[in-house]
């Protein structure tokens, strides 16, 4: 059995110099998983996937990932680590750009050319024909689908890790199962580990494979 | 009347022939305008943007100092630079009193707090959304700056338009500085001051209609680029 993507000991995280706002005294996620976040407005869900998507450094503990220790020392080169777990957050916002742009703007940035099958591919895995957006401008989205192109953004760079904060807040029924259908496929095809929050729990149940409860920023029940 | 309209009737007859002396003052102001907004945009624009990026301490006090230079009258700065550049002054031995290089350098001083100050406000305005979404795709520190200086493209765009319509239209420094020596130092403002005071109304008027022209399409370059650069942000919000 291949060892745990992340694995969180002792942590403690929180905002500035204030009280800590999410304690896990243990978690491991395993690698190819679907991992779900559900709970209540500020249960410590996001803080979680902050600090999962290197974000946010804990205050205390230790956490590894890919096998590697990720201490201060590894956080100043942060964007390393971004580059194989990428956040989408809840206030995720595009570049004022196409959407072909900003599909292509995450490989740019790791020095990669992105092609028009590419971005059409990962149009497709959020239900946006390429042929209708690709070529539009972030002013001509509505919000639900400016959320799709930001996803859509993230599956076009295969991370090792998926991280979703409410990837289907204000998206119709049609549309989350867009959602749904790309995390799956996102591990399908890449191995993709996934860490979702939501509070739509029928939707993250039926994604997820494990789905933990977080309350004041402790994990309170998990629920395979 | 007709005193005012035989001075707008000569004074389309002399844009008309091209008068040199008219255009001699066209081109000073050209000149200057280009060099010192070209020194206000190379060292505003870093400048405007570590202001407003990054935080360090002392930070409040340096924006203080900025805003505060908006507000110099244009005649204090010409006194401050005449005093630097006259021959008993520090910078004497430069030769740059009464030479439009020097007239340039004032300029400067007038538009640089203005692109700091403009560009500092832009960067600080970008959304805060955009450093997260742009740091959780991968990008490192350097990618983090170009990614939100191109978002604030308008913006800058904006301050570097503005402080054009600044520096084109002034008149304090210009005439300290330059002292409006004809065929040399002599701008369109300095021109139509001395002109009007010698009941040369012709080229006064001549010279205005051209500084007018300038303010109406610097005004609409403004207002196009201000439009701009609300609607990226409204967009986003």
């Amino acid at each position: 059995m291949s060892a745990p993507l992340y694995r969180l000991q002792g942590i403690e995280a929180a905002y500035g110099e204030g009280q800590a706002v999410l304690r896990v005294p243990e978690l491991s996620i395993a690698r190819g998983s679907i991992l779900g976040l559900a709970g209540h407005n500020g249960s410590g869900k996001s803080t979680l996937l902050k600090l999962l998507g290197f974000l946010l450094a804990q205050r205390a503990g230790s956490l590894r990932f890919d096998g590697e220790l990720v201490d201060a020392r590894a956080l100043r080169h942060g964007h390393l680590l971004r580059r194989k777990a990428v956040l989408l957050g809840q206030d995720t916002c595009l570049l004022s750009r196409s959407v072909a742009a900003n599909v292509a703007y995450g490989l740019k940035l790791r020095g990669q050319s992105a092609s028009k099958e590419a971005i059409a591919a990962a149009l497709a895995q959020v239900g946006l024909p390429a042929a209708d957006y690709a070529g539009r401008s972030w002013r001509q989205l509505s919000g639900g689908e400016a959320r799709r192109v930001a996803l859509a953004a993230r599956l076009a760079l295969a991370p090792l890790a998926l991280l979703l904060d409410e990837p289907t807040a204000g998206l119709d029924r049609a549309s989350t199962e867009h959602v749904k259908a790309a995390a799956l496929g996102a591990r399908a095809a890449h191995g993709t580990t996934l860490v979702i929050a939501s509070h739509d729990l029928d939707w993250l149940a039926a994604c997820a494979d494990t789905v933990l409860t977080l309350d004041e920023g402790r994990i309170v029940a998990g629920l395979q | 009347m007709d005193y005012f309209s035989e001075g707008l009737t000569k004074a389309v007859a002399l844009l008309l022939a091209l008068d040199p002396e008219t255009f001699s003052a066209v081109w000073a102001t050209a000149s200057v305008t280009a060099l010192a907004l070209a020194a206000s945009l190379l060292l505003g624009l870093p400048l405007g943007f570590a202001l407003g990026h990054f935080r360090f301490p002392g930070r409040r006090a340096v924006r203080l100092v900025v805003d505060w230079m908006l507000s110099l009258p244009t005649v204090v700065i010409g006194l401050v630079v005449y005093a630097l550049f006259t021959a008993r002054g520090p910078l004497g031995e430069w030769g740059l009193l009464f030479s439009l290089p020097g007239v340039a350098i004032g300029l400067t001083l007038l538009g640089l707090p203005i692109i700091i100050s403009m560009t500092a406000t832009a960067v600080e305005s970008t959304d805060v959304r955009l450093t997260q979404s742009v740091l959780s795709l991968g990008a490192n520190r350097f990618q983090l700056l170009a990614a939100t200086l191109c978002e604030a493209r308008f913006a800058m765009a904006l301050a570097a338009a503005s402080a054009f319509g600044r520096l084109v239209s002034e008149v304090g420094i210009a005439m300290m500085v330059g002292g409006n020596i004809k065929w040399q130092t002599r701008t369109i403002t300095t021109a139509i001051a001395l002109e009007t005071g010698k009941g040369e109304f012709a080229s006064g008027i001549a010279l205005g209609i051209v500084l007018m022209l300038v303010a109406l399409l610097v005004n609409m370059v403004v207002g196009l680029l201000r439009a701009r650069a609300a609607t990226d942000y409204r967009g986003r919000a």
